[in-house]
Parts: structure tokens; C-alpha cells; sequence
């Protein structure tokens, strides 16, 4: 409870190379997913990475990227300090342009 | 796993959970088990108030609910899952069994709202639950949010477009600095080219100054100010073009008004972002007070039920 009432800096979005650089250093422990409460559906920890920077995303993946909501509950259990919730508001940044797009 | 694109954002996506069929059925129909029996009760016996049986039985079972909703999400999300998907799952139930408890206690309270204890508990509760679902909302609609803001202060590929608007202006800047410098005034205040410029002229062919009385100096005279001292400043004309502002930079104020707009969108995420966080923990405190309100209104509950045992 007192952990939740700590004001941390609130992290705002990462650039693409940023992105890429977090998703590059991910060990895929899944640690992210686990912790998750968002996501409902068995999405692995290599789809995931895969979409979120480039090519199709699945219907899953783009379910999962609209009901994230940016709690951040994904960073505290990353062994290697990634933010998984930027990585997944980069993923949301792609659904929009994709919206745009056609 | 079905492997289709999948594209766009909307604000409202009807996406299915199918994780939450069992949790939301169950739900339902407690909720309707509980209101099938509050109206029964009201037609078979004439004890309607808050310390019947049936008041007694929704007391208990809502601060049950209440209690299960509270501890087995905080569970959930302070143990290792070993699926994913498990949180989610928890968070669905804890979702369900807060309404059955706003609804057991409602019941519960017999549209008797004297005793201030249980009025206040009641008034928590509901707190609770409005709370719940404007939160959800919250998240739902401030992710959107954050993502078109992001969206705003990123380039189209992705980069950080405040440092790209920097660069433009860096670039303008120097570019303006440049033209400035090869403009020079010499230290007897006359301007002249820059070697630059001066070198593409044939030696020998510089202009003699003029003997002509029309022949207008561009040396200072002593009633001028100093163009090189610190105090001189451009002064435009109010009403010339050149007063607006950046006139002087071109390009320049177009790039500062991209820069604010980009500024602005981050300043907005930050906002969205707060909101999410602290509503979070607005939702927690107000479990908290609950709680305290409901323990305040078991403590009144117990000095009316302790004498009633005693005698028996």
C-alpha cells in the first residue's frame, strides 16, 4: 500500500529505436505476461516482440495491445528493468496509424 | 493461434473476453437470486428491516463478498501466476463480487437508512463500486488517449519529434547566422562582403570610394547609435510585417508553434497517465475507509446482537 502511494516519476512514451532497443535486450522469461491484468488470452512472450515493432499484427495481439491500460504492473517483474508497458504504447501508436492507413 | 491482421484502434472495440462467460454468469445470476428472494421474503413475512433473518443473511454474505473481493484479487496479484491470463481472471471475479456485495448490502439495509453506521458503510460501498466502473472507463478511454498524444509527439518514424524540431531549428539558426556573417561591418563601421563574397570579384576592381557630395557614407555619424554596441536594437515599424514575430528568422516560428504543439501533447500524456495512476489509488482508499465504515458499523451491529445472546 505504501509502495503504490510512492510518487514515481511518471515515464512517458519511447521512441521507436528506443523500442526496438528494449525488445532486442528481452530475454523472453514471460515475467511480463505473467503479471499482466490485462491480458486474457495465451499470447507468447515471441509474438508479441515480433509484432509489436514490425509486420501484421494478430488479433490477439492487437486485442491485448487495446485493453493494456498502461498500469505498468508488466516493469516491476522484468529480471532485466525493460518497460513493457512503453513497448506496448508503441504497439498501440501502430494500431492508430494503422487506423489511418486504411 | 488464428493469425489475421488485425488494424485500428477504436474508442468503444467490442473485443470478446471469453474469460469473462463464467464470472459475469455467475454473477448475474446471484444477483438475481438475491432480488428473486428480497421480493419473496417481502411477500411471506412482515419482519422487513435490517435486523431480520434475511437481513442478517444479506449482511453476511455481502460483507463475505465484500471481503472475497477485496482479499482474493490483492492475492492474486501479490502471488506468482503460472498462466497468463490469471490476473485477468482474478480481476473479473473481483469485478463480479464487488456488484453482488453492493447488492447484498442494499438488500441488506431494507431501505432503512436511520442507523448512521450502516448508512455510511452503504454509502462507501456504492462509492466503491462507482468508483470501479469509472475507473475502468479510465482505462479504457486514457490509453486511447495517451497513444494519439504519443502519436503527436513522435515522427512518423517513430522518432522523438521535439528533437527533430530542434535540429530544424538549430539548422535555420545557423543557416540564418551564416548569411548574417557574410554580411560583415568592419571596425570603421563600413559594411563590406565577406572574403567570400569579395573573391569572386577581380582583383584590383573594388569600387573607389565615391568623390560625389550625393555619395552617402555608410560610416556612423557621432549622433547614431552604435550598431556594434550592446545596447543597439532593431526596432521594426509596429505595423510592418517584419515586427510580427520570427519575421526576422523565417522558418523560425512555424517550427516554435510545431515545438509548443508537441509540448502540449506531452504535457496532456503526463496528464492521462496521472489520471490512470491516482484514480488506482482513489479506488484503494476508498476499500479502505469502507472497510473502516463497515468494521464502525460491525462494532454498532455487535452492542445491538450481544445483549439479545446474552439473554438467551
Amino acid at each position: 500500500m505504501l509502495k503504490m502511494l510512492k510518487p514515481n516519476s511518471i515515464i512517458l512514451h519511447k521512441t521507436r529505436p528506443q523500442v526496438g532497443q528494449e525488445i532486442q535486450a528481452c530475454i523472453g522469461c514471460n515475467e511480463c505476461l505473467l503479471a499482466c491484468p490485462a491480458v486474457s488470452e495465451p499470447i507468447t512472450i515471441d509474438v508479441l516482440n515480433r509484432e509489436t515493432i514490425s509486420g501484421q499484427v494478430s488479433a490477439p495481439v492487437a486485442r491485448f495491445a487495446r485493453s493494456c491500460y498502461q498500469c505498468g504492473a508488466c516493469v516491476a517483474p522484468c529480471p532485466v528493468g525493460l518497460h513493457r508497458d512503453a513497448m506496448m504504447m508503441w504497439l498501440k501508436v501502430r494500431l492508430l496509424s494503422m487506423l489511418d492507413e486504411g | 493461434m488464428q493469425k489475421q491482421d488485425e488494424k485500428g484502434y477504436p474508442w468503444f472495440p467490442f473485443d470478446i473476453n471469453r474469460q469473462a462467460f463464467i464470472p459475469t454468469l455467475v454473477t448475474l445470476v446471484l444477483v438475481a437470486l438475491a432480488i428473486a428472494s428480497f421480493f419473496i421474503y417481502t411477500r411471506v413475512s412482515t419482519d422487513l428491516s435490517p435486523d431480520s433473518v434475511a437481513g442478517y443473511t444479506y449482511a453476511i454474505t455481502g460483507t463475505i463478498a465484500m471481503l472475497l473481493a477485496t482479499v482474493l484479487y490483492t492475492r492474486a496479484r501479490h502471488t506468482r501466476r503460472s498462466k497468463t491470463g490469471q490476473l485477468n481472471y482474478a480481476l473479473l471475479w473481483h469485478i463480479g463480487l464487488g456488484v453482488l456485495a453492493l447488492v447484498l448490502l442494499f438488500l441488506h439495509s431494507f431501505a432503512d437508512f436511520n442507523p448512521r453506521s450502516g448508512t455510511y458503510a452503504l454509502y462507501g460501498m456504492i462509492a466503491i463500486v462507482i468508483s470501479g466502473a469509472f475507473g475502468r472507463t479510465v482505462d479504457r478511454l486514457a490509453p486511447r488517449l495517451i497513444a494519439s498524444e504519443a502519436r503527436k509527439a513522435l515522427t512518423e518514424d517513430g522518432d522523438d519529434r521535439i528533437e527533430a524540431i530542434s535540429r530544424n531549428i538549430q539548422a535555420i539558426v545557423s543557416h540564418n547566422t551564416e548569411n548574417i556573417q557574410g554580411f560583415n561591418i568592419t571596425k570603421r563601421g563600413k559594411r563590406e562582403l565577406s572574403p567570400a563574397k569579395t573573391a569572386d570579384r577581380a582583383p584590383g576592381s573594388a569600387l573607389p570610394e565615391s568623390w560625389d557630395l550625393a555619395y552617402i557614407s555608410l560610416a556612423e555619424t557621432p549622433q547614431e547609435a552604435n550598431r556594434n554596441a550592446q545596447q543597439y536594437r532593431f526596432v521594426p515599424d509596429p505595423k510592418s510585417p517584419l515586427s510580427d514575430p520570427g519575421a526576422l528568422i523565417p522558418g523560425y516560428s512555424e517550427q516554435m508553434e510545431k515545438l509548443q504543439f508537441a509540448q502540449q501533447a506531452l504535457l496532456r500524456e503526463r496528464f492521462f497517465r496521472a489520471l490512470i495512476r491516482y484514480w488506482r489509488i482513489f479506488h484503494v482508499l476508498m476499500v479502505l475507509l469502507t472497510i473502516g465504515l463497515t468494521l464502525w458499523h460491525l462494532e454498532y451491529a455487535a452492542t445491538l446482537l450481544i445483549p439479545i445472546f446474552l439473554h438467551h
